[in-house]
């Protein structure tokens, strides 16, 4: 082992190789914890009582995602004691598998919604929205009035879910025609509200830790 | 994990590990050409600056090999080389659960003890009531108020008056909080014409001694006794069967003014109240009651 200096030497003189020797030991990490979990995400199947969005939910993700939510608020509840006693049982893969993209986010200046659908009635969620003032004074959320101004689009709606439809998401013939009738004179507040309602609602059994 | 997926991660973890682990002995014993005056011949700066040799520190060396023991040692305790599970078997869901079920037997041996006890005892219980506070602050606190003194705007009840829509014993209280209340005040718009509307409005003033038109309520008497009475009583004084609210005393549960109260018969108010059962359960569900009950009677 005492010989082989002029490797060494080789490598500390250029310091472009030394550059792509360092990128390959990195990616090396990447290469054995990344992607074998992109692998296992394609073979995540969806459970029988996770449904795709109906097409109120839908717009209303669309809302969601468009409103900047997901900055101060995240949908992903660890599996840490302090989290799942607060906000239920922790998030799995599959509950995030009509969203995209997911909507975990990384910051809670707000609390996280993973779990929130039915934790408040229509009427709480809607005041809340329009002016978050008026039911916490102390609240920092900004005020979202223009909410209830904006009404869908069902045509809009429609293109959407056969985007998704073609993107793998099984929404039926059935689903796309009964679209524009449930989004119909609805605005994008109605929309969200009913987004928000349905977080988390699909385990209802495991989804929460009833005296925890 | 399937085979391929195992073997590619052990493959790569080995394959990484070795070679620095590799690079780590034979970096320290190559043979480094020195000249006679210590250097490599290395120079920079015309020469001002020169390399010479010398040995890595000790601490240095030692350091780096600890860094490769700690990272064999978590291969062998903790999941993470392939399929292999760790001897430790450690798992986030498994941490969890022990975690949750060592806290759940303290909290159950607590709830336990509190079984049997009135909610009146259970008020002057500092532990008691510091857990339902805690638990009325993240659950109840949204609609109700942080001091439990409701919200007109939302038509929430103030939880710390004498004024209660179903009922003021335990029973009632508890049947709220676990199954929720839905509130139907129904449209009545369409059966009255607007002069009966604005007359019904004086009438509901009235009723509790507020400013009105003694002649609009008197007009507004025949209106509501024939419809609103239904639920609120020929009287006016409510029904908690119903949840109709008492019309007769101070307390509202939304601003009433005389466009308020034309705007509520009007179109009526479905109010809700979530059921709590499953989130909390009826043993802590009861502690909320305490805490309630604690700043009622202070």
């Amino acid at each position: 082992m005492a010989n082989g200096y002029h490797y060494f030497e080789t490598i500390e003189k250029h310091a472009g190789l030394l550059g792509i020797g360092i990128a390959l030991m990195v990616s090396l990490g990447g290469l054995a914890e990344i992607t074998p979990l992109f692998v296992r995400a394609q073979q995540v199947a969806p459970p029988e009582n996770i449904l795709p969005y109906d097409a109120l939910r839908l717009a209303g993700k669309d809302v969601y995602v468009s409103e900047g939510c997901y900055l101060c608020h995240t949908q992903m509840i660890r599996a840490l004691r302090a989290e799942t006693e607060r906000y239920g049982h922790y998030s799995t893969a599959e509950e995030s598998i009509y969203d995209r993209p997911h909507q975990w986010g990384s910051k809670r200046t707000g609390p996280d919604l993973a779990r929130v659908g039915g934790k408040y009635s229509d009427e709480w969620q809607r005041l809340h929205l329009l002016d978050p003032r008026k039911t916490e004074p102390a609240s920092n959320m900004p005020a979202y009035p223009w909410l209830a101004e904006k009404t869908l689009d069902a045509d809009d709606i429609v293109a959407r879910m056969r985007v998704l439809r073609l993107l793998g998401d099984p929404y039926t013939d059935a689903d796309l025609a009964a679209a524009p009738a449930a989004v119909a004179g609805k605005t994008e507040l109605d929309a969200l509200v009913a987004y928000l309602q349905g977080l988390g609602t699909a385990f209802p059994a495991n989804g929460l830790e009833p005296g925890l | 994990m399937s085979t391929f997926w195992s073997l590619w991660i052990i493959v790569l973890i080995t394959f990484n590990l070795g070679l620095a682990l590799m690079l780590f002995f034979w970096g320290q014993r190559v043979k480094v050409p020195v000249l006679p005056d210590g250097t490599t011949g290395h120079i920079w700066a015309h020469g001002v600056l020169r390399e010479s040799v010398r040995k890595l520190p000790l601490w240095w060396a030692l350091f780096s090999a600890s860094m490769f023991v700690i990272g064999i040692v978590y291969f062998v305790r903790y999941p993470g080389f392939g399929a292999y599970k760790g001897t430790l078997e450690w798992t986030s869901q498994g941490e969890l659960a022990s975690d949750s079920s060592a806290n759940l037997g303290k909290l159950q041996a607590l709830l336990q003890s509190y079984e049997g006890q009135t909610l009146a005892q259970l008020a002057a219980n500092q532990e008691a009531i510091t857990i339902g506070e805690r638990l009325y602050v993240d659950n109840c606190a949204a609609c109700h108020g942080r001091n439990a003194l409701g919200n007109q705007i939302l038509g929430t009840p103030n939880l710390l008056d004498d004024d209660e829509l179903h009922g003021g014993d335990e029973t009632a209280l508890m049947a709220s909080i676990l199954n929720g209340r839905i509130g139907i005040m129904p449209p009545i718009g369409a059966a009255f014409t607007p002069e009966q509307v604005t007359a019904t409005a004086h009438y509901v003033r009235s009723l509790s001694g507020l400013e009105h038109d003694a002649a609009l309520a008197q007009t507004g008497q025949a209106t509501f006794t024939t419809i609103c009475a239904v639920c609120h009583g020929a009287e006016g004084t409510g029904n908690p069967l119903l949840g109709a609210p008492n019309l007769t005393d101070a307390i509202w549960l939304q601003a009433n003014d005389i466009a308020s109260i034309e705007n509520l018969i009007r179109n009526g108010r479905t109010s809700q109240m979530p059921a709590w059962s499953a989130r909390l359960g009826a043993p802590s569900a009861r502690l909320v009651a305490a805490w309630l009950y604690s700043r009622q009677t202070r």
